[in-house]
């Protein structure tokens, strides 16, 4: 029996690792032989040992993205989340109109990079300021986007706003595998809001609470639609994402070797990220 | 049900927040009828009602997408896609998620696999778009199984997570009876996953519907064309047509969404709570 | 019994790839005609190439032509390099796209091509000076060329009595005299960062020398010392555009000026169908933009929009001979420049949109310089550090890190260029 179990796992797993590293680790593989040459995408290209990773930490425009991008996925994170986890519980709860609500709620998520630019960009260019003026708050009546100072700021309000929608369906998918019972049961103990959600609600959901962690640092790190959408890395340059560097300089520019480096040293660092992240959940999930 | 009462507190939440979703759609509906001649830069001419209420810009979008051809390639690709993505990526969360607590193999391929979500597409790119030319695959196949492979970092997460809630003690019962690993897991435990099935399928589906990358590498100049790529058409550097570009965005956005609301059913009828009973 | 059936969908996979390669490797040619293909980069542009291949291919049995103009049409070239897939003709504009192409060997060398001989000599030179290091040969056929400079309101500066300024004297007279009246001199739409390309490249011509970035290459010069009047004067344009310039982007600007808000624009001519599309009744001109004070100075800013090159990989030559005969035949060339504003690179009676006309005795008497970016790498993003520049109007550390950068992302060019200098100075 356990012979048999484990030869089905094995059977399993061994075929759909082979697709993966096919399609996935042997391109990446191929990408990092790009990275120690100065290989511009296209024609003959030369050896450059770790020359492109040397430059790498001596490059500010580097540099500074990594600060950009960690400062917009952290702060991007907190808020998807916890809005997310509020949304869910609503939508989870009894309401009215319930599939109308959910569906509305959805939909931030499909509508198309062109559209959710052009919008935001209108309204943080025209609406905002014109309503900042109207009721007087000094700090708004200049385009948020203009100003390198406020500009991620912006990138992050668009950026939750469109990833709520995924992270509350997730927490709504976990909000379903906590059973009608332990409500039950708590309910007759007298915890009720707060009380009940710390308690009972969130214990059982925190496996689907670190995957939506994993998911939004991967999402927000790997931040480049709306950068793109909003701002293409301006203005002065602050709010170039580390993927848009990779893309914009690696692909579309003649940097591919460098930018393989710097995407190489890139997935070190996201990797390692997460994985401190996963064992500080599973710790979590194993104290409750 | 503990309470049978309206939560009217979520209610208002609900309703306050919907203004953030409400707004954005009337704008993009606005323009979407509205003609590139009725755009202005002034907050009373942008909400203004179009002042014909025409499909002119609906017909036009779609002439110039190619819809239909367009619509029958992405949805050829996407439910692919989700399908294979469903049926394989559950088996393995399955193979990975009850294994990797007590075997280092297991452990090291959840998390070697995992780590793939985070290699930027962009050094993958180039690589793949030799490879996949090298293997014969630069067509719509080739987009396909890169998508299963793309997504299955993600999946393999959310299925993994999901069998935490899964009581070992069902496969256990199953075993009893003398049913095989394989079968125990096509009757009893893949039923059970059909809200994560939905979910999968949701993000899965979303995430293909709108990539423009994939396939402009990789059926780069084949005149295959998913709605993404036609929808490039509307714009360049030089010149935007935001009218047809809106109409075709909306009219792109109707297959994803009954999709998700049929999606949104099989996350409710989530069947955990009265197996666990 | 479910399980079965994923096996067999498993094994069918696998049969189902194998067959594809094996396609792959078998794929022959069953068609007697010669065909051709060109991948072109201009999208806007898609309308006139589907009526060429229509006619080409009604008028011509051996060769069968088939023109795709892609959205993003540089990453799917790149992806069919590297892919060793090569189209049998390119349609890329003169930047430095094009030098790293000639300098990969991509192209193939055309000098033989006897059409030449119709194409204006200036655009010839320019596309020789594109080359990275000189090399032997022509490889690229000039098609259409495109001009920035300021365009203007003609209703608005007839109504008013504007006249068009010649020297940066009167440039700044005019902007004062229109803000006097209470009318925007200028907008811009620097949130979208190559705008700011634009002002820029039209003054360069006048205030910098054509070559300054091959000179910076080989050491002579610096750009500290070659940008330095261009970066104060562009300075001095701010105060007559919009308050916040960097709210706004080139869309934005686009309906601004069609709506009447500013009386001038500094873009390039591509802009009009934009701007148009918003106010169909708009008149507008162009005029050069002056940035010196002397008039013996004045030239315009044109560089090649389109040209077509013959891949190395192209395997009929004479046929894609052919093919250009039939693009460049006089006929077309009016209807390409009818519909992208365009300015031809073909000598010969054309004739030209009506907002050109402001431009017009430059072109007429070959007085063009070539844009300044089109020697900027891209991943340098000349366009993103002119923005912060303008937001920080901070001359000296813009020209600093202008120069120290150059350094860094041309290194590769630079050892390329003083290498062939070393050697070519030994012979």
């Amino acid at each position: 029996m356990k012979n048999e179990r484990k030869r089905t796992f094995l059977l399993i797993t061994v075929p759909i690792l082979a697709l993966f590293v096919c399609f996935n680790t042997i391109p990446l593989i191929r990408g990092v032989i790009y990275s120690f040459t100065n290989f511009k995408g296209f024609g003959s290209y030369d050896w450059v040992g770790f020359r492109n990773y040397i430059d790498l930490f001596s490059d500010a425009r580097v540099g500074k993205s990594y600060l950009f991008t960690f400062k917009l996925a952290i702060v991007s994170t907190i808020v998807t989340n916890v809005t997310a986890l509020l949304l869910a519980l609503a939508l989870n709860s009894k309401i009215r109109a319930k599939s109308f609500f959910r569906g509305a709620y959805f939909l931030p998520n499909i509508l198309g990079a062109l559209v959710v630019g052009y919008i935001f960009n209108y309204f943080f260019t025209y609406i905002l300021p014109a309503l900042a003026s109207m009721i007087g708050v000094e700090s708004l009546k200049s385009s948020i986007l203009s100003d390198p100072g406020s500009a991620w700021f912006g990138i992050m309000i668009v950026c939750a706003w469109q990833a709520i929608a995924m992270n509350t369906i997730i927490y709504i998918s976990g909000l379903q595998t906590v059973p009608e019972d332990v409500y039950e049961a708590g309910g007759l103990d007298g915890a009720t809001g707060w009380k009940q959600f710390k308690h009972l609600t969130f214990p059982l959901i925190i496996p689907f609470f670190s995957i939506n962690m994993v998911l939004c640092v991967k999402n927000f790190l790997m931040v480049f639609d709306q950068i793109m959408a909003l701002t293409k890395g301006g203005p002065a340059q602050s709010t170039e994402s580390i993927s848009y560097l990779i893309y914009n300089n690696g692909m579309s520019g003649g940097q591919f070797g460098f930018q393989s480096a710097n995407a190489v040293v890139f997935f070190i660092v996201i990797v390692c990220v997460s994985v401190a992240q996963m064992k500080f959940s599973g710790k979590k999930e194993e104290q409750l | 049900m503990i309470t049978k009462k309206t939560n009217h507190a979520a209610m208002i939440l609900l309703i306050l927040g919907l203004s953030t979703i409400v707004f954005p759609l009337y704008l993009t509906l606005v323009i979407a009828f509205k003609q590139p001649t009725e755009m202005t830069n002034s907050i009373s001419g942008i909400l203004s009602l179009p002042k014909v209420w025409s499909l002119d810009n609906f017909r036009e979008a779609m002439r110039v997408t190619d819809f239909w051809n367009s619509l029958r390639n992405s949805l050829v690709i996407t439910l692919a896609a989700v399908g294979l993505s469903i049926g394989i990526h559950s088996i393995m969360g399955y193979a990975l998620g009850r294994n990797k607590a007590d075997s280092k193999f297991y452990s090291f391929v959840y998390l070697f696999i995992v780590s793939g979500m985070f290699v930027p597409f962009a050094i993958l790119m180039m690589p793949l778009a030799k490879q996949t030319a090298e293997l014969g695959l630069a067509n719509w196949f080739g987009v396909i199984i890169l998508y299963v492979v793309f997504y299955m970092p993600m999946n393999i997460l959310l299925y993994s997570g999901y069998l935490v809630n899964i009581p070992m003690a069902l496969e256990e019962a199953a075993k009893v009876d003398g049913a095989s690993t394989w079968t125990t897991y096509w009757k009893i435990i893949f039923p059970i996953m059909r809200p994560m099935h939905a979910t999968v399928a949701v993000l899965t589906a979303l995430a293909v519907w709108n990539d423009v990358m994939t396939p402009l590498v990789i059926l780069a100049g084949s005149g295959q064309n998913t709605l993404p790529l036609a929808q490039l058409n509307f714009q360049t550097q030089f010149g935007t047509n935001y009218n047809l570009a809106f109409a075709s965005y909306l009219l792109s956005l109707i297959p994803i969404l009954i999709f998700y609301v049929i999606c949104q059913k099989q996350i409710l009828n989530g069947v955990v709570n009265g197996a666990v009973k | 019994m479910k399980g079965k059936r994923i096996k067999y969908l498993g094994a069918a996979l696998c049969c189902i790839m194998t067959a594809f390669v094996i396609q792959g490797c078998g794929k022959a040619a069953n068609d007697q005609k010669i065909e051709i293909e060109i991948v072109q980069y201009k999208p806007e542009a898609a309308a006139y190439f589907e009526m060429v291949e229509d006619e080409f291919n009604a008028t011509h049995d051996k060769i069968s032509l088939k023109i795709s103009s892609p959205n993003d049409a540089m990453t799917i070239l790149r992806t069919r390099f590297i892919r060793e897939d090569y189209p049998d003709m390119i349609g890329i504009g003169g930047d430095i796209n094009y030098s790293y192409f000639v300098d990969a060997q991509i192209l193939a060398d055309v000098s033989d091509y006897k059409g030449l001989a119709g194409i204006n000599q200036g655009y010839l030179d320019i596309a020789e000076s594109l080359e990275l290091v000189p090399t032997e040969g022509t490889y690229i056929v000039p098609y259409a060329a495109n001009a920035a400079g300021v365009l203007y309101n003609r209703d608005m500066f007839e109504e008013h009595g504007w006249q068009i300024p010649e020297t940066w004297d009167e440039m700044k007279a005019l902007c004062e005299e229109i803000k006097a009246e209470g009318i925007l001199p200028f907008y811009f739409g620097f949130k979208d960062t190559w705008t700011c390309l634009a002002p820029w490249n039209a003054m360069a011509v006048e205030l910098s020398p054509s070559d300054t970035a091959k000179q910076v290459n080989s050491g002579t010069t610096n750009f500290t010392k070659e940008y330095r009047e261009l970066s104060e004067k562009y300075l001095e344009l701010l105060p007559y555009g919009p308050a916040d310039p960097f709210a706004y982007g080139y869309n934005d600007a686009c309906t601004a000026f069609a709506r009447g808000e500013s009386a001038m624009y500094p873009i390039g001519s591509y802009a009009t169908p934009q701007i148009l599309s918003v106010n169909p009744e708009m008149k507008i001109d162009s005029f050069v933009m002056p940035a010196s004070d002397d008039k013996e100075e004045r030239t315009l800013n044109s560089g090649i929009d389109l040209g077509f090159c013959v891949t190395a990989d192209c395997k009929n030559k004479e046929a894609a001979y052919e093919v250009l005969d039939f693009l460049l035949a006089d006929e077309n060339i009016q209807k390409y420049i009818d519909a992208q504003n365009a300015v031809p690179c073909k000598t010969g009676e054309f004739q030209l949109s009506s907002m050109l006309d402001g431009m017009l005795e430059f072109i007429k008497a070959g007085n063009m310089t070539d844009y300044q970016d089109h020697y900027y790498p891209s991943e340098m993003a000349v366009d993103a550090q002119l923005q912060t520049f303008l937001i920080q109007q901070d001359v000296d550390a813009f020209l600093k890190k202008f120069d120290t950068d150059w350094q860094r992302y041309n290194r590769d060019i630079i050892r390329l260029v003083q290498a062939y200098e070393k050697e070519h100075k030994n012979v």
